[in-house]
């Protein structure tokens, strides 16, 4: 899928762009000393501007600062946990305790990650469907790619607590004890033998299971193993000796054993070097040349078909397995509303109501309502062409006025904008003659410096529409909105240098030129030829737009360069950015 | 609008039929079961759409007169929303004790359908906006300020959480919209040379539709 033009992203301002930081590519330092005098032309080329680059709705405003804000240059504080399949919340304390998973019924898909049903395992008689309670067995099903709980082997006797049933069943339908009954068992064996001197008698809570016949998988070692470090721990905390600080000394091996327990503190243990684990049962795993036998024989006997793929091994919540009779359905990930604070003045800048389903917020300050919108258009779409577009069928139909530009063909675009702020605004626009990069796309702006009228209130608006509604020149509300009116470009009106092309009550528009550069690769292009590259073709052009108002003084954290007093109690502001007009693609 | 009379006279010779209430529906548009349809005014049902109001829970064997005034509407849409052309709406069913059953859709206010969507979610909610060529499987919840990229199939029984940004097939979540999403400056009549945003107010879209 390929943007659709045309589209306008904005530099936020924690992105500068030294030069140094530019592609230092001799290629494209001889393109730039000949196309741009200013250093700090910001290239949407770099690879920098990836990171800094947003969709105007991205990004919210520092009153303080007077800076628009981005998710790099604001902090975020977790305000609740919810799953989003179940959209109950879950308070932090379980989160801290039982991990940033759904422990309801949620469980993704190991295949696809589409949300997996638990169904019936059976059509259910006559007698079970009137029943309250149909009796199982269950199984959990995607309805997507077919997969069920039935491909590893695993059926439950009931529909609820999927969790907990899972936990207790390996693939195959084995029973296993659950990680906690392991630790537990794990705990109780150090209590009966709080001095074992005889590493043989300790025995692993596997060997009293059904499961031990079977052999341990990945889960079993781990909890092997961390029994056996807790027993370590519990021996060498009578004795005491120097710190020690590699791998193998109980203060790194305790950090270690609580990065994985969850929650409980043990008293940090006293330092003594203690010996590795040797068994099987104290978690080794060791290497056997007829698992590998087993392994190769597998996959040469099942194909590819039954391995996994990197995305699907990368879903598992541990222990990713080669095959897929190996994976298990994954419990739902939780999801977060957060609010954000500016990085630079800790002001709060959004802040969602907590409850899951409600989309209010409390607070919010968007760049939407303090700086003006860049949109851009070609001048040959009408607003009935954009909306056809939009609804019709004929999708690849649709962004031919754009996706087909002809290199050095002159093309006029409508850019407009429009003044969120109550005060009336000036603009200054600049943009380098021609874009950075290979293909050298020439854009002028045909009228740089204009005013753009205050926001009035929306029922001002309506009351003056309908006053001045017998007037045929009235102004449009909205540009090339005014359907009852002709198109804007039907009247023979020409683009003139120096003039702009249309205004309204919060709007201005000027015609931009833009002249598509040659692609590499084709006889006309100069300089260093070769393939074209990833993206090229795209014409973004780089407008700097300067906005000065005069507003009522708010005071407070104000940098006095940018903020200077012009009496009544009016400030005069300064807000300057960086935005990036995607306005077609060069066809070769 | 009410300070626009004229163009609501022009409409009505035009490809759309207005109803009292404001709803523009295509002579081309493909109904049936209108009865158990309705439309909250100022929507817009466009060329090619087939609404599958035919598709009704079945009549209850004993007589439960709270169970069939239920199922007497199988599709509800809000206000100022949007079904963009060859798009199908037909309502979800799946097999329930032995059966096979339509259960009725929900669609919400200012929700925008794109071109050639097939949609059978249990509900969709208010300020949706779905891209053109998706497909929302039976019984899908969506819920409220979500934007559905093109070409998506959003898997069946998927629940998708407010101000997410859904995509892929399967669909999954890949991002959470922008606090400014449906925010338009200026509201009612924005500079942005269309006078709406995405998941925003669609009523001057409503409106410019003949
Ligand atoms: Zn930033
Ligand atoms: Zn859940
Ligand atoms: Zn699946
Ligand atoms: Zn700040």
């Amino acid at each position: 899928m390929s943007q659709q033009f045309p589209y306008t992203y904005y530099s936020c301002s924690c992105v500068d762009t030294p030069t140094s930081l530019l592609p230092l590519s001799r290629k494209s330092v001889e393109a730039r000393s000949s196309s741009d005098e200013e250093e700090t032309t910001f290239d949407p080329r770099s690879s920098r501007a990836n990171f800094s680059l947003y969709p105007l709705e991205h990004l919210l405003y520092c009153t303080e600062c007077h800076q628009m804000r981005c998710s790099r240059c604001t902090t975020e504080e977790v305000l609740c946990w919810y799953c989003p399949s179940c959209l109950f919340e879950v308070p932090s304390s379980t989160v801290r305790s039982e991990g940033n998973r759904c422990t309801r019924s949620c469980y993704n898909c190991p295949i696809c990650t589409s949300f997996l049903t638990v169904n019936l395992l059976d059509a259910p008689t006559e007698a079970q469907r009137d029943a309250e309670q149909p009796p199982g067995p269950f199984i959990l099903s995607c309805s997507y790619c077919n997969w069920t709980s039935l491909d590893i082997g695993i059926k439950f006797d009931k529909a609820n607590n999927i969790t907990g049933q899972l936990q207790r069943v390996r693939n195959g339908g084995i029973i296993v004890p659950t990680p906690k009954e392991r630790e537990n068992q794990a705990e109780r064996l150090l209590r009966k033998q709080p001095n074992h001197e005889e590493e043989e008698e300790v025995k692993s809570p596997l060997e009293e299971t059904p499961a031990a016949q079977a052999p341990p998988d990945a889960d079993d070692f781990f909890s092997n193993l961390n029994s056996f470090y807790k027993s370590q721990l519990a021996d060498t905390e009578t004795s005491a000796g120097p710190a020690e600080f590699n791998v193998h000394s109980p203060s790194s091996i305790q950090r270690l054993l609580n990065l994985y327990s969850t929650g409980k503190k043990t008293k940090r243990g006293k330092p003594k070097p203690m010996r590795e684990s040797l068994t099987t049962a104290e978690g080794l795993q060791e290497y056997s040349s007829s698992s590998e036998e087993e392994l190769i024989h597998r996959l040469a006997t099942s194909g590819w078909e039954a391995t996994t793929s990197p995305s699907q091994r990368s879903f598992q919540e541990r222990h990713p397995p080669r095959f897929t009779s190996d994976l298990r359905p994954t419990a739902t990930l939780l999801r977060t509303k957060r609010s954000k604070r500016c990085k630079t003045c800790r002001t709060l800048l959004s802040r969602p109501e907590p409850k899951v389903n409600t989309t209010r917020y409390k607070i919010k300050v968007l760049a939407l309502n303090n700086i003006p919108k860049v949109s851009i258009r070609s001048l040959n779409t009408t607003p009935q062409s954009l909306l056809t577009d939009l609804v019709t069928i004929s999708s690849s139909m649709q962004q031919k006025e754009y996706t087909t530009l002809h290199p050095l063909m002159p093309y006029q675009f409508l850019l407009t904008l429009t003044n969120p702020l109550f005060d009336p605004i000036k603009v200054t626009l600049a943009t380098p003659t021609t874009t950075p990069g290979r293909v050298q796309t020439r854009v002028t702006i045909l009228c740089p410096q204009f005013d753009v009228g205050a926001n009035t209130d929306v029922w001002d608006d309506a009351l003056n529409s309908t006053s001045s509604q017998n007037n045929p020149k009235r102004k449009s509300a909205a540009p090339g909105l005014s359907v009852a009116s002709p198109p804007d470009n039907s009247d023979g009106k020409q683009a003139e240098a120096g003039k702009i092309w249309d205004k309204g009550r919060n709007w201005t528009s000027v015609i931009v030129e833009v002249v598509p550069g040659v692609l590499p690769g084709t006889p006309a292009f100069v300089g260093e030829g070769g393939e074209v590259r990833e993206d090229e073709g795209v014409v973004e052009c780089p407008v700097f737009v300067k906005v000065e108002y005069e507003s009522e003084g708010l005071g407070a954290g104000e940098t006095p360069e940018r903020v200077r007093m012009v009496g009544e109690g009016k400030e005069k502001r300064e807000v300057a950015f960086w935005c990036v007009l995607g306005v077609g693609k060069i066809v070769g | 609008m009410a300070t626009r009379p004229t163009a609501t006279r022009k409409t009505a010779k035009g490809e759309y039929i207005e109803t009292d209430s404001g709803n523009k529906v295509s002579r081309k548009a493909n109904i049936s079961g209108t009865p158990n349809i309705t439309l909250g005014g100022k929507t817009v049902i466009m060329a090619d759409v087939h609404l599958r109001g035919d598709l009704t829970r079945p009549k209850a064997a004993t007589p439960d007169p709270k169970g069939a005034k239920q199922s007497s509407t199988s599709i509800s849409i809000g206000r100022c929303t949007v079904v963009s052309t060859g798009t199908v709406i037909r309502p979800p069913g799946r097999m329930s004790r032995g059966v096979y059953t339509y259960y009725p859709m929900k669609i919400g206010d200012n929700v925008f359908v794109g071109p050639n969507c097939v949609i059978q979610a249990a509900s969709i909610s208010s300020h949706v906006h779905i891209s053109e060529n998706c497909v929302l499987q039976p019984l899908c919840v969506i819920k409220e300020n979500v934007k559905i990229l093109p070409h998506t199939v959003v898997p069946a029984n998927m629940v998708v959480p407010p101000n997410s940004v859904v995509g892929g097939r399967p669909g999954r979540i890949v991002g959470e919209v922008g606090e400014g999403y449906g925010v338009s400056v200026g509201a009612v009549a924005g500079g942005s040379g269309e006078g709406w945003v995405e998941g925003g107010d669609l009523r001057e879209l409503v409106r410019i539709i003949k």
